[in-house]
């Protein structure tokens, strides 16, 4: 990326935080006709939001077929209320269920490896019964159901992972954005560490690259970066609202990169500051190269 | 007609019980939503050694008061129609073959100085009656042994046919394993150190009704001598009318080893009030009622044995306390209480070491402890973070101390409250002694500003290559000792970051820092 590209990226990405109510009108020159592979949207409703981006991205129809067993990969790995920004907003994953329904997916599963007690986190993250009422199928990972398979392997050469979530016909990854001890912020790919099982405490020794063997292994249909509210400080846990910021934003992307790297932008970074980014732009991943990436956003 | 009934009302009772140990776990909300430790609450033991060794008034008391009114009546109505353990011995009881004999010995007195010396002890502040009380027992046993056994096999049962991977047959066996996961067992598997001791005692119990039915209730149960003295003067009284003719079959029936027949006088404080006697009596000779006159047997106790079980609780008080455990600074450092806690002291006053909080915690961090704090604190809960740690929006132990030895905190104040203090041990942190990154600690660390913090580094690898590196400190000020960092720590075995309970918010003494 030029740096004068990369200027503008991070310029436009800024204006988003500043004025959060004109992006659109700003923004509207940049938007683009043809395929998209980045959309942005912003509003006060995180349903409307998030059907919007995905509908920015050509609609659900073009990442979920009828007759799909889909997982839903929120962050479900603390024992928080949504308001503290620690796991995916319950109403982002509702939806999110409720679209794949409605394009005839079959069964819509949805859990993660939390870090805490995951009865908590399930229940307290508001994600259980959100997802439940929409007909998601909840459940708790069975430490059964994890199968050691081989990684692409810069860092990892095999690890176990969730069966399934591997066995599914489409993945759809909802991280929320959150800052993180080690890799700085906590975004899509590091969303992953909740279908590895064994001993995760290790993986921070060689986080970067970790991350991104999972992430080429897991290839989701589509990813879905939950920035209703953010987690600037004490991440990824949390556990004070002046630590949170209200964004009312959903990005939603297919490129693992590209989404973590506009990500990046929201916390006044860039993706080559994260290590996961570089790293999986240097892969092959995807790009962090936002310049060269179609966005487009929507203001709802 | 009245067996049956008694059966029914001794089964509801056991199911009652059974039922409300099943909800004693989370479900993910901070309360249980069921009244989880009555059969504690209505413990007249308990009331009583616990009001004696605090010499406070008692929370909830009025289930205890029901109970000591019921016996003031009745008789040892609670022991033969409600008991758990009572119905768990009846069980046990039934499989031994052979007609019932007489009892050979005489020990019934035993139970009496048993209570005699846990009165004594705790009137003196040495609360030991959790020991040997029957509901502590048996929720402590039920907590630690029973249910992780029964949750064992049942899994190592079901995970072989899942790993035995036949078509079809999987399907059925993991429909069954989910609906008994759904409404029977754990969460997940408990571990708790001391399994196999608690669980041995236990079946020794069960198991001396083989020698004879009821065996502890007989011989050595202290709830059951209370409520036999309280029953010394019951108004439902028991008569045997000039149609006996010695057959003897009552006596062979007995539950209680009361001496039904007209041999001797009738002990009404050995009656558990199963009224099995009146039910089968071939002459119908046996009544009970309240307008019955006939003489009972005299307690008969024995003035120096009576004199003897109360110096025996005497001299256990300073017996069990010359320990070095008391001195500031000696204790266990490792005896990190659960949040709410009493001061130490206070604490032992009024643990009656049921085990409800070890039952309830959500990590399985809170153990029984062996000696860590004395003899006199045996199987009192200590949180041992490589199991479990504290977690930080849980208040659940204090929901369900049963006296208050561990206090119902609200959400703020719990989250204020030390427990401990976690202290990095550089030698073994892979950041400080090894130079390769981790962050762990400091990622799950719960507080909302975070108690662990970095101090950023440069430092030369092995090619002589300069690496930036994260160093995690902990923030004493702000550490709340939950052992959150201690628990995911990846250093396995023995962990790089550790807690010790200096600087727990209960103690005055047992402090770090300036105030």
């Amino acid at each position: 990326m030029k740096r004068r590209d990369f200027i503008k990226a991070a310029i436009a990405a800024g204006v988003t935080i500043t004025f959060p109510g004109n992006t659109g009108i700003i923004l509207s020159p940049l938007e683009a006709a043809e395929k998209v592979d980045l959309a942005v949207s912003h509003g006060v409703s995180p349903a409307g939001i998030t059907k919007a981006a995905i509908d920015a991205l050509g609609g659900i129809k073009r990442f979920i077929s009828r007759g799909d067993v889909v997982v839903v990969k929120p962050n479900i790995g603390w024992d928080r209320m949504p308001e503290y920004a620690a796991t995916t907003n319950p109403e982002v994953v509702s939806t999110v269920i409720r679209l794949c329904y409605e394009a005839g997916a079959k069964q819509v599963k949805v859990f993660d490896r939390s870090v805490v007690d995951p009865r908590r986190c399930y229940k307290q993250s508001g994600i259980s019964d959100a997802a439940s009422a929409v007909g998601g199928v909840v459940s708790f990972v069975d430490d059964r159901k994890f199968r050691e398979v081989k990684l692409p392997g810069a860092a990892l050469k095999s690890w176990p992972l969730y069966a399934e979530a591997m066995e599914a016909d489409k993945v759809i990854n909802l991280p929320i954005a959150k800052t993180h001890g080690l890799s700085t912020l906590t975004l899509g790919m590091k969303n992953w560490m909740g279908i590895m099982g064994g001993s995760r405490g290790r993986i921070h020794q060689k986080m970067e690259r970790s991350l991104v063997d999972v992430a080429m292994f897991m290839k989701p249909s589509l990813v879905i970066l939950d920035a209703v509210r953010i987690l600037t400080a004490n991440g990824p846990q949390g556990g004070s609202l002046s630590d949170v910021k209200q964004l009312n934003t959903v990005i939603a992307g297919t490129d693992q990169v590209a989404v973590d790297a506009y990500g990046a932008t929201l916390f006044g970074l860039k993706g080559a500051d994260l290590g996961y980014v570089v790293a999986g732009h240097k892969a092959g991943l995807g790009t962090m190269d936002l310049a060269k990436v179609k966005i487009k956003r929507v203001n709802i | 007609m009245t067996k049956k009934i008694r059966i029914a009302t001794q089964g509801l009772f056991l199911l009652l019980f059974l039922w409300l140990f099943l909800q004693t776990e989370s479900k993910g909300a901070n309360d249980l939503g069921y009244p989880v430790k009555i059969f504690l609450d209505a413990d007249p033991l308990i009331f009583i050694t616990t009001m004696l060794s605090s010499r406070e008034w008692y929370q909830t008391f009025y289930l205890a008061i029901i109970v000591i009114v019921a016996t003031v009546f009745l008789g040892r109505v609670f022991c033969g129609w409600v008991c758990p353990l009572g119905t768990l011995n009846n069980m046990v009881g039934s499989i031994k073959k052979g007609r019932p004999q007489k009892a050979t010995v005489d020990w019934y007195r035993f139970k009496y100085y048993i209570l005699i010396f846990l009165l004594v002890s705790s009137l003196f502040s040495l609360q030991l009656v959790g020991i040997a009380d029957p509901i502590s027992l048996l929720i402590r046993s039920f907590s630690l042994a029973v249910y992780p056994l029964v949750s064992y096999a049942t899994s190592a049962t079901f995970d072989a046919f899942y790993n035995a991977h036949i078509p079809f047959l999987v399907n059925i066996s993991e429909f069954i394993y989910s609906t008994l996961k759904k409404i029977f067992l754990p969460f997940q598997q408990p571990f708790y150190l001391q399994s196999a001791f608690v669980g041995f005692l236990f079946l020794l119990i069960l198991g001396m009704n083989l020698v004879e039915r009821r065996f502890w209730c007989k011989y050595l149960c202290p709830l059951g001598g209370l409520l036999g003295i309280l029953s010394r003067y019951a108004f439902l009284k028991r008569s045997v009318s000039e149609d006996c003719n010695d057959c003897g079959a009552c006596a062979q029936a007995c539950q209680g080893g009361a001496a039904p027949d007209g041999n001797e006088k009738w002990k009404n404080t050995e009656c558990l009030c199963c009224m099995d006697c009146d039910d089968l009596c071939p002459r119908n000779a046996v009544h009970f009622g309240f307008r019955e006159k006939q003489p009972v047997a005299g307690m008969d106790l024995g003035k120096r044995r009576v004199v003897g079980s109360i110096l025996t609780g005497l001299i256990a008080v300073p017996l069990l306390r010359i320990t070095p455990i008391a001195k500031a600074g000696v204790a266990d450092p490792r005896l990190i209480r659960p949040p709410g806690s009493l001061e130490e002291k206070e604490f032992l006053r009024k643990c009656v070491k049921c085990g409800e909080c070890m039952k309830v915690c959500i990590t399985n961090g809170l153990q029984p402890t062996l000696f860590e704090a004395g003899i006199e604190g045996i199987w009192s809960p200590v949180l041992v973070p490589r199991i479990g740690y504290c977690e930080y929006r849980c208040t659940l132990c204090g929901q369900v101390c049963p006296t208050g030895a561990i206090k119902k905190l609200e959400l703020p104040e719990k989250n204020k409250v030390k427990i401990g203090l976690a202290m990095i041990d550089k030698g073994r942190c892979l950041p400080h002694a090894h130079a390769t990154p981790c962050i762990v600690c400091e990622e799950v660390c719960p507080t909302p500003k975070k108690a662990i913090w970095f101090e950023q580094v440069g430092v030369k690898n092995r090619e002589g290559k300069e690496r930036r590196l994260k160093l995690p400190k902990v923030d004493l000020e702000l550490c709340i000792g939950c052992g959150l960092c201690e628990a995911k720590c990846p250093v396995l075995g023995q962990p790089a970051i550790y807690v010790t309970s200096v600087g727990e918010s209960r103690s005055r003494d047992n402090q770090l820092l300036l105030p």
